[in-house]
C-alpha cells in the first residue's frame, strides 16, 4: 500500500509454494540455529542494540528519555547506537559491562533484577537473550562487525487474516538481510496493535481477537524495519446478503464490498429533510433557511438532491466554511502574525476557496510564496511556522498527512522515517529569509544553505520523503522542487491526503484516521476506496468541488443515521451516518439563524457570522467553550468537538440564549405574530431547527404546551424553542 | 521468554492500561488507580483523599517568610524578623503570626530546587511536574505540554457525587489544563472572584426571568421532544451518549443541593469568612475547602502578584503576607476542625523563590535554585522541616527535592501509583511523574 521496499506486503504465494512452506520453516529455523551455533562474534549494532529495543530499555519512559534513568541514558529507540555503545562501555565507572567478569556486569545483573532494578526483571539467566549479552561482553565488546549484512526489509507471515471473535493467531516476522538471506526475527520484534479492542497482541507475536467487528493493523518493529499484518473480524452470524443495484456508483461498490466482507448491512437511505440539513451543513456550514427547506421538501423532481448540491457549491458561504477549515490547518494565528498580516493571510485562503483554485495550485502557491508579503500573503505560512524544521513538519502534516516531527530527533517509532528524511525535508525550507524592500518585508529563498545531520554531522541535501538523496540540493529556490514533486501525478501522498480529508469531512471519519497521521502502521480501512477517491480528484485536476459532488451523491453519504440490526457497533465502515457535533462557529450561527438574533463580535462589522471570523482569538465565551483551535500546530486534533458539563450548563442556562429567544424583533416573536394558528408556529420552529416538519405527535405535544399556557404565549413559545435547541437533534449533524 | 516486551518501567503492560483507560471515558471511576484504591480501601470508612494546590504565582519570597536567615549579612537577610512558632525550629516571618500558631499542621521543605527561573516554564514545571521542552509557548492558554496534577488526579480518580473532579479558581492558570489527557480531565473553571460581592458560577443558575417552575416545564418538555434521547442512534454514537451524560451532570449540578451548596460561599458563617480574610486568596481557600468537602478531588488556586521585584518588602508586609497569614492559617485550622485535614493534601508554593541578595529596588528577583514549599494534610506529618538550605538560602544544603518529587508524593498520597504511565495523543507512553521520588520523610 505504501510502496517502497520496507512496507511491501508479499503477494499471496502460489498454491504449489504452500507445500514447501513447512520445509522452508524448518530450513529457516535451522539457519537461525546454525547462526547461533556458529558463534559468530557478537557485535553491538547487530545483536545488542535490537535487544535493548526489544526489552524496552531505550523506551521514552525508561532509559530512552532525555534525562536517562538513574544516570544511565540510552538514545530513544536505539537511534544512536554509537552513543549507546559508549554509554554501556565507557560510562558508569566501568561497572555496566565487565569483560573479566561478565556475570557481574550491571547490564546483566540489572536485566535479571538480581540487583534492584526500577524496571524490574527483563530476562532470566537461562534465556538466549542473556547468553547473547554475556557472550558479547565476554568476547570483548565489539561495536560492529562490518562484514555482517544489514536488515533491509521485513514482512509478516501471514500478511492478513479474517478471523472470528475470541480467536488466536500467531504471527511470524521475517526480516530480509542485504545479502538476500531471510531470518525469523519474531522473538526480537516488538508488536503493537492499532486497535487492541479488536486485536490484542502478545509480546510473542500472537494476537487474540475480541468481540469487536472491523479491521485492525498489527505492527511489528525490528531494527528500524516495520511490517504490518491486517486482521479483519466480520460480524458473526448468518451472512446478510444485499445486492448492489445496477446504478450503484464505483464509490459505493467499494464501500459495499467492504461491508459484505464484514457481514454488515447498510442503513436505509436518509429522507429528504435529513439529507437537506446534513448536506447544507457540510457544504456551506449553515442550516438551510426555512424557505429553502419548504421549497426543497415540496420539490417533486427526481434529481433534486443533485440540483441542491449544485446550488450549494455556488453559494458564497461555501468559501467561508472552507476558508475556516484551511485557516485552522495553515495556522492563521493572529498572536504570531499580528492583526493585519493574519487577515491578509486569511483573505488569500478565502480567495482561493472562492475561486475554487485547484488544490494542487493552492499547495503550489503556498509553498512557492515569495516577494513582498503584503502582495503575497501566502508567504505568511512561513512567518507563522518560523523555523525550517517547523515549516517542513507543518507542510508534511497539512499537505501529505504525514507527521514527521518524531524523526527530528530519532527514527519514527511507527514508521520508516529517519532523521535523514526529516532533515532532508527541512533542507527545502532552509533558504527562507526576509529582507526589507522599501518599507515592506519581502520573503526570498535562495543561496547555498547547508543542512547538517544533527547526529552524524553529514551534509544532507534536500529530498522529499521516501525518495533517495540526490548528489546536491536543487538549484534556485528549493521549495519549487518540493512543490513540483508534491503535485506530480505519481506523488503517493498529496492527492490521497486531500481526498481523505474531504471524505472525512463529509462522512465523519477518514479512511485513514487520524486524517493527518498517515503511517505504514496506520493503514486505510478501505484502501481501494481511498485509491478511487484519489483518482477522482486527479482526473478532475484537483477540483475539490468535483470530488465533493461524487462523495455527497454516494449512497454511503446518503445513509440514515438509524442503525439496523447489523451495524450498531460499526463506526468505521460507513454502514450508517455518524453523529457529528456541530463545530462551535456553526453551532453559534445555527442558534442565531433559528432565533433571528445575530451575535455581535467586537471589532467585526455587524452581520458577520461566526464561521466568517478569521481570528480564532476573537473574544467569545461560546466559541471558547465549544472548542476553537489555538492554531499552534497543523493538527486537526486542535479543534475539539467534545462535550463538557460547562457546555451543557450554557445551553440550559445561558442568559444570552434567553435574550435571543425573548428578543422583541427575534423570530419567536415574529412567528408568533404572523402564525394564524399555534400549529403553524410549531411547524415554523421545527423547520428552522431541524429542517423538517414535526410529526403529528410532536405537533400535538407543542400545541398542548402552548395552549395550556395561552395567557403567556410568548413565554411558552420560548420554552418550546429552548427545548428544541437543547436536543441532540439540534446540536449534532446526523 | 519470561518477560513481555510491552511491559514498561512500572511493570504495567500497556494494553492493560489502554483497556482500563478507555473504560474511564465518561469520567467514571473506572481508572486503574481508582480500582486499586477502591480495593485497598475496602471499607468506606476512610475519607477519599483530595488535594488543594495554592499556587502563589510570581514566586513567594520564602527567604522572607518560611526560611529566614537572620544571621546573614544585611544585604541578604532583609528587614523582617523571624518569630517562634508552635513547633521549635519552624520559625516563620513576623508577619505570619497566625501561621505560627498552626505549624504543627504542615511541614516545610526547605531544600526545594529546580533549574528554571523564568515564570512560564517554572509554572509549568511546578504545576505538572514536567519542565517544558523548547517548543513551549507560555503565552498560550492552555499551554500544557503535560497534564497538570489536577488533570492527572481527575483522570485517575474520576467524578465523585455531583461536583466536577477538578476545579480551578479564580480563572485557570495557563498550565493547569489536561494536555493529552483530553476533555474529561479539563478543569471546571470558576472565572469569577469568590471575594466579589455577588459571586456566582457562570450558567449555574437560569436567567433571573426564568423561575424554577418554568425550568422544570422546559426540562419536562425537552425530555418529550428530544427524539434521539434513549434512541438506537444515541446508543450507537458515543459522542451523543456522552453529551447526554454531561447534560445530566449539568442538570444535577444546577439542581443538586449539594453542588449548589458547595459553590455557594455566602452560606459560610461571616466570622469564618473573616477568619480566612476578605481577600481573593482567603475566599478562594475557603471555597476550596467547601469544594473538597463536597467531593471535588483537586482544587487549584491561582493567586497572582507575588512577583515582588520592586518595593517587595512593602508589598509583602502590607499586602501579601497578611493575606497569606489569614488564608493559610484558617485553611489548615478549618480543615482540621472538620476532620478533613487527614484526607486533604495541601501544597502552598510559588513557582520559585527569590534571590538571596536584595536588589536596588528594595525587592528580590527570581531564584529557583533553592526555596521552600509548605505541605500538609492527607497523611503528611505536621511540624517537620525537610531539608536545609545553605547559610544564604542560595542552594540546598542537603536532600534537595524538586517538582517531580512533589508530584510523586502528592500522587502517592492520593492513592495514585506515581510510576504509572499515561499516553500522549501520538501514543507515546509518559510516566505520571518524571522519575519523581516519594518524599518519605513527609509521610
Amino acid at each position: 500500500m505504501f510502496g517502497g521496499p520496507i512496507a511491501d506486503r508479499p503477494k499471496t504465494p502460489p498454491p504449489t509454494f504452500a507445500m514447501f512452506r513447512p520445509l522452508l520453516r524448518c530450513l529457516l529455523l535451522l539457519l537461525g540455529a546454525l547462526q547461533i551455533q556458529a558463534q559468530e562474534t557478537r557485535d553491538f549494532v547487530h545483536d545488542i542494540s535490537p535487544l535493548l529495543s526489544r526489552f524496552g530499555c531505550n523506551g521514552s519512559a525508561c532509559h530512552g528519555k532525555a534525562e536517562g534513568q538513574r544516570g544511565f541514558k540510552l538514545s530513544v529507540f536505539g537511534n544512536d547506537p554509537r552513543a549507546d555503545f559508549e554509554a554501556l562501555t565507557t560510562q558508569g565507572r566501568g561497572r555496566r559491562v565487565m569483560v573479566t567478569a561478565p556475570e557481574n556486569s550491571l547490564l546483566l545483573t540489572k536485566s535479571t533484577a538480581s540487583v534492584p532494578h526500577a524496571g524490574g526483571p527483563r530476562m532470566d539467566e537461562n534465556s538466549r537473550e542473556y547468553a547473547i549479552l554475556r557472550d558479547w561482553i565476554k568476547s570483548g565488546l565489539v561495536y560492529e562487525e562490518k562484514h555482517r549484512p544489514n536488515w533491509v526489509g521485513m514482512r509478516m507471515d501471514p500478511p492478513e487474516t479474517v478471523l472470528g471473535f475470541d480467536q488466536n493467531q500467531s504471527l511470524k516476522v521475517i526480516a530480509r538481510a542485504s545479502d538476500g538471506r531471510e531470518e525469523d526475527v519474531t522473538w526480537l520484534a516488538m508488536f503493537h496493535s492499532n486497535n487492541p479492542a479488536l486485536a490484542e497482541v502478545e509480546e510473542t507475536g500472537t494476537f487474540k481477537t475480541g468481540s469487536t467487528i472491523g479491521q485492525a493493523a498489527v505492527m511489528a518493529r525490528f531494527a528500524g524495519q516495520i511490517a504490518v499484518h491486517q486482521v479483519t473480524v466480520p460480524r458473526p452470524g448468518t451472512p446478510n446478503r444485499f445486492e448492489d443495484p445496477a446504478e450503484t456508483s464505483d464509490i459505493d461498490r467499494l464501500v459495499n464490498k467492504n461491508l459484505r466482507r464484514l457481514n454488515l448491512k447498510p442503513s436505509e437511505k436518509v429522507d429528504d429533510a435529513g439529507y437537506l440539513r446534513r448536506v447544507t451543513l457540510d457544504v456551506i456550514g449553515r442550516l438551510p433557511s426555512p424557505a429553502e427547506t419548504v421549497v426543497f421538501l415540496e420539490d417533486k423532481t427526481q434529481n433534486k438532491r443533485e440540483k441542491l448540491v449544485d446550488r450549494l457549491l455556488e453559494r458564497p458561504e461555501y468559501a467561508d466554511l472552507w476558508a475556516l477549515k484551511w485557516s485552522d490547518i495553515l495556522r492563521v494565528d493572529r498572536r504570531t502574525l499580528g492583526h493585519a498580516n493574519a487577515f491578509a493571510y486569511y483573505e488569500w485562503i478565502h480567495q482561493a476557496m472562492e475561486n475554487n483554485l485547484g488544490l494542487d495550485q493552492f499547495a503550489r502557491q503556498l509553498l512557492e510564496a515569495e516577494g513582498p508579503l503584503a502582495q503575497n500573503p501566502a508567504g505568511f505560512f512561513f512567518k507563522v511556522t518560523k523555523t525550517p524544521g517547523e515549516m517542513a513538519a507543518t507542510a508534511s502534516q497539512a499537505l501529505l498527512g504525514i507527521r514527521i516531527t518524531c524523526a527530528e530527533c530519532h527514527q519514527h517509532p511507527y514508521d520508516r522515517w529517519t532523521q535523514s528524511d526529516y532533515h532532508g525535508m527541512r533542507a527545502f525550507f532552509s533558504q527562507v529569509a526576509y529582507k526589507k524592500v522599501g518599507l515592506e518585508e519581502a520573503l526570498f529563498a535562495e543561496g547555498p544553505i547547508k543542512t547538517i545531520h544533527p547526529r552524524t554531522k553529514e551534509v544532507l541535501h534536500a529530498h522529499p520523503l521516501g525518495t533517495p538523496m540526490p548528489e546536491d540540493d536543487p538549484a534556485g529556490d528549493r521549495r519549487q522542487a518540493l512543490a513540483n514533486w508534491l503535485v506530480a501525478s505519481e506523488n503517493p501522498w498529496f492527492a490521497r491526503n486531500m481526498a481523505n480529508r474531504l471524505w472525512a469531512h463529509f462522512l465523519g471519519r477518514g479512511l485513514v484516521e487520524p486524517i493527518d497521521d498517515v503511517r505504514a502502521s496506520n493503514p486505510p480501512s478501505n484502501p481501494e476506496l481511498l485509491e478511487l477517491l484519489t483518482l477522482i480528484l486527479k482526473e478532475h485536476h484537483f477540483d475539490q468541488k468535483s470530488l465533493i459532488r461524487a462523495v455527497v451523491a454516494s449512497d454511503a453519504y446518503q445513509r440514515s443515521s438509524a442503525p439496523n440490526d447489523t451495524n450498531t457497533a460499526d463506526e468505521l465502515n460507513f454502514s450508517r451516518a455518524l453523529f457529528r457535533r456541530l463545530p462551535s462557529e456553526i453551532l453559534l450561527d445555527a442558534i442565531c439563524d433559528v432565533t433571528g438574533v445575530p451575535e455581535k463580535f467586537a471589532g467585526v462589522p455587524a452581520g458577520r457570522r461566526a464561521v466568517q471570523l478569521w481570528d480564532s482569538e476573537q473574544q467569545s465565551y461560546f466559541l471558547k467553550l465549544f472548542g476553537r483551535p489555538m492554531r499552534t500546530t497543523a493538527c486537526v486534533c486542535e479543534r475539539s468537538s467534545s462535550s463538557g458539563v460547562s457546555q451543557s450548563l450554557h445551553f440550559i442556562n445561558s442568559a444570552n440564549l434567553q435574550l435571543k429567544l425573548s428578543h422583541a424583533k427575534g423570530n419567536i416573536a415574529l412567528w408568533l405574530s404572523t402564525a394564524k394558528e399555534d400549529a403553524a408556529f410549531v411547524d415554523a420552529l421545527y423547520i428552522a431547527c431541524f429542517s423538517r416538519r414535526p410529526t403529528g405527535e410532536e405537533r400535538a405535544e407543542g400545541l398542548a404546551y402552548l395552549q395550556t399556557r395561552a395567557n403567556r404565549r410568548q413565554e411558552a413559545a420560548e420554552d418550546l424553542a429552548w427545548s428544541l435547541l437543547n436536543t441532540l437533534e439540534f446540536v449534532f449533524n446526523h | 521468554m519470561n518477560t513481555p516486551n510491552n511491559v514498561f518501567c512500572d511493570g504495567l503492560a500497556r494494553r492493560d492500561f489502554l483497556r482500563i483507560g478507555s473504560a474511564g471515558l465518561l469520567g467514571m471511576n473506572l481508572t486503574l488507580s481508582g480500582l486499586l484504591r477502591q480495593k485497598a480501601l475496602g471499607a468506606a470508612s476512610l475519607k477519599e483523599p483530595s488535594f488543594i494546590y495554592v499556587f502563589l504565582q510570581g514566586g513567594l519570597s520564602t527567604i522572607d517568610s518560611f526560611d529566614m536567615k537572620p544571621d546573614a549579612p544585611s544585604s541578604i537577610r532583609g528587614p523582617f524578623s523571624p518569630i517562634r512558632s508552635k513547633v521549635p525550629g519552624m520559625d516563620v516571618c513576623e508577619y505570619l503570626p497566625k501561621v505560627a500558631g498552626v505549624t504543627d499542621k504542615f511541614s516545610l521543605i526547605r531544600s526545594f530546587t529546580h533549574g528554571d527561573a523564568g515564570h512560564g516554564a517554572a509554572d509549568h514545571h511546578m504545576l505538572t511536574g514536567y519542565h517544558p521542552n523548547a517548543a513551549f509557548n507560555a503565552g498560550l492558554s492552555p499551554n500544557n505540554q503535560h497534564p497538570s496534577m489536577g488533570s492527572v488526579i481527575a483522570q485517575r480518580l474520576g467524578t465523585k457525587g455531583s461536583v466536577p473532579p477538578y476545579v480551578c479558581l479564580p480563572g485557570m492558570h495557563p498550565s493547569a489544563s489536561s494536555a493529552y489527557l483530553g476533555p474529561n480531565a479539563v478543569p471546571f473553571i470558576i472565572e469569577t472572584d469568590p471575594n466579589s460581592p455577588g459571586f456566582e458560577i457562570p450558567d449555574m443558575q437560569p436567567p433571573l426571568t426564568i423561575d424554577a417552575a418554568r425550568i422544570a416545564d422546559r426540562q419536562a418538555l425537552l425530555s418529550r421532544v428530544d427524539r434521539f434521547q434513549r434512541s438506537a442512534e444515541q446508543r450507537a454514537n458515543a459522542n451523543a451518549a456522552e453529551r447526554s451524560v454531561f447534560a445530566e451532570r449539568a442538570t444535577s449540578l444546577m439542581t443538586s443541593k449539594d453542588a449548589k451548596a458547595a459553590f455557594d460561599i455566602q452560606r459560610e458563617d461571616p466570622k469564618l469568612r473573616d477568619a480566612y480574610g476578605r481577600s481573593t486568596l482567603g475566599q478562594s481557600c475557603l471555597l476550596a475547602r467547601r469544594l473538597v468537602e463536597s467531593g471535588v478531588r483537586c482544587v487549584t488556586i491561582n493567586h497572582q502578584n507575588w512577583d515582588t521585584h520592586s518595593k517587595g518588602f512593602t508589598t509583602l508586609k502590607d499586602d501579601l503576607l497578611p493575606k497569606l497569614d489569614l488564608a493559610m492559617s484558617a485553611l489548615f485550622r478549618d480543615l482540621d476542625d472538620r476532620g478533613l485535614l487527614q484526607s486533604t493534601v495541601v501544597v502552598i508554593t510559588g513557582e520559585f523563590g527569590r534571590t538571596p541578595v536584595i536588589n536596588k529596588d528594595a525587592g528580590r528577583d527570581h531564584w529557583s535554585r533553592c526555596f521552600t514549599v509548605a505541605v500538609g494534610g492527607g497523611g503528611i506529618h505536621g511540624g517537620r522541616v525537610i531539608g536545609k538550605s545553605d547559610a544564604q538560602a542560595s542552594d540546598p544544603a542537603d536532600s534537595p527535592y524538586g517538582p517531580e518529587d512533589l508530584c510523586a508524593t502528592v500522587y502517592q498520597l492520593m492513592g495514585i501509583p506515581p510510576h504509572e504511565e499515561m499516553l500522549t495523543q501520538e501514543g507515546r507512553p509518559v510516566m505520571l511523574t518524571n522519575s519523581g521520588r516519594i518524599i518519605r520523610d513527609l509521610i
